[in-house]
């Protein structure tokens, strides 16, 4: 095993937990203002995906091109999914919300596959294509781009909760929604705002992933356990915990398939995620 | 519901179970069997996820837990299926020790997601570990049949020991529910701080109902195996299969009774309807339509159709009571009518 | 004397009019059960559209392929030109689902036979409803050794399966080595890890000593993944000259792109059908899919031994606009074997079906496969089956193995992919 081996696996780690941790901070702001854990996020993902492949096939847009606008489309499909059904069980049991989640998951496949059949599709030949030697390592220019990418509307987020009126209100929301409520902001309005964003990160994870990975109508599937892991490991809620818990989650899931064998990568994930969980419940950086 | 209404429910319920051979031919009856099935299952998971409040999604592992026990005391030591029921909920319950022991300090989200991780490891544990067949999973031998043996070439005796395991789970689960156990497990759902004040061990009885339902759940997997004659990592352990178990009580109403078996109903009827009706076609209409209606009684029947079926009764019996107060005017009303004439 | 003379006359029309209804259209139902939904539809859709071609072959008749068994239109003669009549189910790739389907199919839809289910999982548990129903079970594709290890009177498979596929390979190197001098070099693997890269692991494991192959490391994967790269890493840090791969659709796709990503260029890529002949795989991939081999059973350039290939070939692509592959030639095939069975038969009980299915004896220019034919021994494998080996060049399969069969010579190695084009 060569040093050279280990830091293209590092780097191939990095660029990969980077995705994960932008499908994350979407789930984990859902969970963070409303209490609710979203089943279907990695449909999202996929609606992304394809909306990434469609733009490019039908219009010959390539997917950076249509990043803003596929992001746009999710954020709105995302608030029309709140105002359709999740606002009906904002204050349902936990479990009647894991469910509704879940038959949204099984019922966006099922459309999915109705719509645009089970086929395999692929971005081939887009602007971003090919490899690129940095620092002596090689790396796949997809995926450089989906990691810098992951960065970008990451910071963006950030900025968003942290800089502006509106990311304060749903900050404000999330840490005490009566107390918020009673300074004047609408709780309906900043639920639909958290879903929509949330869907559209999910949604810009599956445009930067459609460059490099195949497109079908389970997609979702492979990434949602992950997904909540990394949710779970980085604290519900936490944004910034998201992100630094993707990037763990990706670089221990690659480095531990190499040096253990890929066979186990995933439960070397889950076994590293059930020990942090065992010493500190609320996860990396959640509130105790 | 109190206890003369169980009794008349458990009653009707087993008497249309008996009568159901005597109605359906093969098909249907397998049919009743997997309602039966399932609904055994929901029940066992209902006993720590309704009664106790703890909210597992890593049930698999013990439904697999069980099927593997018996299905491998049997291929390898010629272990009769019916001691390898019973040592496969012995064992499921044994490792639940080790599930509660990880997942019990956790709350709420945290527990619900940690349940999923210890099920995924099972899984993935199963699929590379090579004596118990690994990916490649296990063939139940056909050459044993009849009673002694638990295998039949037909579909009625699976329906006697399905309905038989499901009784028993009930009977054991109302059992519990009238005990001072159901008593604690309540306590711990609704009110955990004011339990453990009272002395309350939360953690011993968390285990209990864990390790309660992991029994059955087992159970439960080893009927599989002897029914399917094949199991494999993906058919019995996959996370799929516990989202199953408790979908089964929520959507018959979870903590109570017979919920699971409501549920079990109406969730496999729309199953199977909806796949045999449009499955055919391929375009994925059936799937469609199933997850529309687990997202309308998730959202509009969130105590379940128990809990629908007693606020209907409760909104009927109001209406009643508010009919009688219309149609019999009090005295005052009456004399001050009088008055006004 | 009136009475009995309308009863003589009630007699004789319903005599006439049994007649007439047996001599009216009956309908052979066959129970087809595949992944319509869930994982493998995409597959499951090819196999339904192989199957319906094959139906309205037999029921309507079709120009230019009249080698093929039964392809008159006029139905089953034997049983008085009776319709085939497709009954699908869905079994979602669910051992259980499969069961339960069978079951419906065989005591509600009345079928007289079951075809499928392409998952291996699947096909057991749907075969043992069928071997305790008594209902003949054919078939068409799943690969794994043990299904005819279970000592079943009803069930049949026309495909060969690993333990031959595996073997081909092999033999495939060796035939290599001895008449073309090209020498396999160190070999890794990389198979997923259910049940069909499990069962492929094994055999390799035993087959490479015997053939004095030099197996160094074999890597497994879950093939529902986000990514490869532990897996291609542990290649490279292996730096094999030849990869064995057995993958999925997705997971094939994924590893190709993963391999240029990380710079990972083998002599050659030796794959196991599966995702690798799946219609999906070149569509995706296009020019990098180039210069692999894998193991097929079918490819459209054999039509110049066989000419029906081409002739059944053009029917599905006018109609489905997609060639067959493996895996929808195989159940095509099946379906054809399991027609002309119930027609040998004369009849729909399940005994006589099931007689003529164990005395079937199809040559192999009746088929649209390159096999010597179907035949099948006492465990209800077909023995008279064969894979070949096929190189992707120019977006298309081409036979380069057995040599005999060949359309082009094998290249190799395979350029390293800074080197192409």
């Amino acid at each position: 095993m060569t040093t050279d081996i280990l830091l293209q696996t590092l780097a191939s780690g990095v660029l990969i937990g980077l995705i994960y941790a932008l499908v994350a901070i979407g789930l984990t702001m859902i969970f963070g203002v409303m209490d609710i854990v979203n089943f279907a996020h990695g449909e999202f993902l996929m609606l992304g995906m394809y909306s990434a492949f469609w733009l490019f096939s039908l219009y010959a847009l390539d997917p950076m091109i249509t990043l803003p606008l596929t992001v746009l489309m999710l954020f709105a499909f995302g608030v029309l999914l709140y105002k359709l059904v999740i606002v009906r069980i904002i204050n349902a049991p936990m479990l009647s919300q894991i469910f509704t989640t879940f038959g949204i998951m099984i019922l966006l496949r099922g459309v999915a596959q109705f719509l645009w059949k089970p086929d395999f599709r692929s971005i081939e030949n887009s602007a971003v294509s090919g490899t690129v030697k940095l620092l002596g390592i090689q790396l796949g220019k997809p995926q450089l781009v989906a990691g810098v990418g992951a960065i970008v509307v990451t910071g963006l987020i950030y900025f968003f909760l942290n800089k502006t009126r509106l990311g304060a209100a749903l900050e404000a929301t999330a840490s005490d929604k009566e107390a918020a409520r009673l300074m004047g902001i609408d709780s309906h309005k900043m639920f639909s705002l958290a879903w929509g964003v949330g869907a559209a990160c999910a949604g810009a994870a599956g445009v930067l992933l459609s460059t490099f990975f195949p497109i079908f109508p389970d997609v979702g599937a492979n990434f949602i356990l992950l997904a909540f892991v990394v949710v779970n490991l980085g604290g519900f809620g936490s944004v910034s915990g998201a992100f630094w818990a993707g990037i763990l989650v990706g670089v221990i899931e690659v480095m531990g398939g190499l040096l253990l064998g890929p066979q186990y990568k995933t439960a070397i994930v889950l076994v590293l995620f059930l020990g942090v969980l065992m010493f500190r419940p609320q996860g990396l950086m959640g509130k105790a | 519901m109190n206890t003369m209404k169980q009794f008349y429910f458990a009653a009707a319920a087993l008497a249309l179970a008996l009568a159901v051979p005597a109605l359906t031919d093969a098909s249907h009856l397998n049919m009743a069997i997997l309602v039966l099935m399932a609904a055994q299952a929901g029940i066992a998971w209902n006993m720590v996820g309704g009664y106790a409040g703890q909210v597992s999604l890593g049930h698999a592992a013990f439904y697999g837990l069980g099927a593997y026990a018996s299905t491998l005391l049997l291929v390898k030591f010629g272990v009769n299926p019916w001691i390898g029921m019973l040592a496969g909920g012995f064992i499921a319950a044994l490792l639940s020790l080790g599930f509660g022991w990880s997942c019990f300090r956790l709350k709420g989200h945290y527990f619900a997601m940690a349940t999923i991780a210890v099920a995924e490891l099972v899984q993935i544990f199963f699929t590379e570990w090579e004596y118990g067949g690994a990916a490649v999973g296990l063939y139940v031998p056909m050459d044993k049949q009849g009673w002694l043996w638990m295998n039949f070439s037909t579909k009625l005796p699976y329906y006697w020991l399905a309905l038989g395991l499901l009784v028993i789970t009930l009977a054991a689960n109302w059992w519990i529910e009238r005990s001072y156990l159901g008593y604690y497990f309540r306590a711990i759902k609704d009110e955990p701080d004011a339990a453990r004040s009272i002395g309350v061990n939360i953690a011993r009885y968390k285990q209990v109902a864990l390790s309660v339902s992991a029994f059955f759940t087992a159970a439960g997997g080893s009927l599989y195996a002897q029914k399917e004659l094949y199991i494999d990592p993906n058919s019995v352990l996959s996370t799929a299969l516990s989202i199953k178990m408790a979908l089964v009580s929520i959507l018959g109403g979870v903590g109570t009774l017979f919920g699971p078996v409501v549920g079990a109903v109406v969730l496999t009827s729309i199953e199977e309807f909806t796949r045999i009706a449009f499955g055919g076609t391929g375009r994925g209409t059936d799937v469609i339509i199933y997850a529309s209606l687990i997202i309308v009684i998730a959202v509009f029947y969130p105590t379940g159709l128990m809990g629908w079926l007693r606020s209907f009764r409760e909104r009927r019996e109001a209406r009643a009571h508010a009919d009688r107060q219309m149609a019999a005017p009090s005295a005052a009303v009456q004399t001050l009518g009088k008055e006004a004439s | 004397m009136k009475k009995s003379w309308w009863a003589r006359v009630a007699a004789v029309l319903a005599g006439a009019g049994f007649c007439l209804c047996a001599q009216a259209q009956q309908e052979i139902k066959i129970g087809v059960l595949y992944p319509l939904t869930g994982p493998g539809a995409s597959v499951g859709a090819e196999l339904r559209s192989a199957l319906e071609l094959a139906a309205d072959i037999i029921n309507n008749g079709a120009p230019g392929v009249s080698e093929l068994p039964l392809s008159a239109g006029k139905g089953l003669p034997n049983l008085k030109g009776a319709k085939i009549k497709l009954v699908f189910a869905d079994h979602q790739a669910n051992p259980q689902t499969g069961a339960t389907e069978a079951e419906r199919l065989i005591t509600q839809e009345k079928v007289v036979a079951l075809v499928g289910a392409y998952n291996s999982a699947v096909t057991a548990t749907a075969s043992q409803i069928a071997e305790r129903a008594g209902i003949p079970f054919l078939n068409p594709e799943s690969s794994s050794a043990s299904l005819t290890q279970r000592n079943f009177k009803w069930f049949f498979r026309t495909t060969p399966h690993d333990d031959l596929f595996v073997h081909n390979a092999f033999d495939f190197l060796k035939e290599l080595e001895a008449k073309k001098g090209i020498k396999a070099g160190v070999v890794a693997s990389l198979n997923e890890n259910g049940l069909w890269g499990t069962e492929t692991t094994k055999l390799q494991t035993k087959l490479a000593p015997e053939f004095k192959q030099n197996l160094v490391k074999q890597v497994m994967y879950p093939a529902k993944t986000t990514q490869l790269t532990s897996e291609v890493q542990t290649l490279k840090a292996a730096n094999p000259n030849l990869v064995l791969q057995s993958s999925y659709t997705a997971d094939a796709i994924l590893s190709i792109k993963t391999y240029k990503e990380l710079g990972f260029s083998p002599d050659m890529i030796l794959a196991n059908n599966a995702g690798f002949t799946d219609t999906d795989f070149i569509k995706t991939l296009g020019k990098d899919a180039d210069y692999i081999i894998t193991r097929e059973v079918w490819a459209l350039d054999l039509a110049n031994r066989n000419p029906l290939i081409k002739q059944v070939n053009d029917l599905f692509n006018s109609r489905y606009k997609i060639n067959f592959t493996g895996n929808s030639s195989r159940t095509f095939t099946g379906l054809m074997v399991m027609a002309d069975a119930i027609n040998r038969a004369g009849s729909t009980e399940p005994e006589a079906i099931r007689k003529a299915l164990a005395a079937t004896d199809m040559p192999g220019s009746k088929l649209i496969m390159p096999w010597k034919g179907v035949k099948f021994d006492a465990t209800g494998q077909n023995t008279l089956g064969q894979g070949i080996l096929v190189q992707i060049m120019g977006g298309k399969y081409n036979t380069v193995w057995p040599f005999d069969m060949a359309s082009r010579e094998v290249t190799w190695p395979m350029p390293k992919w800074d080197q192409r084009k």
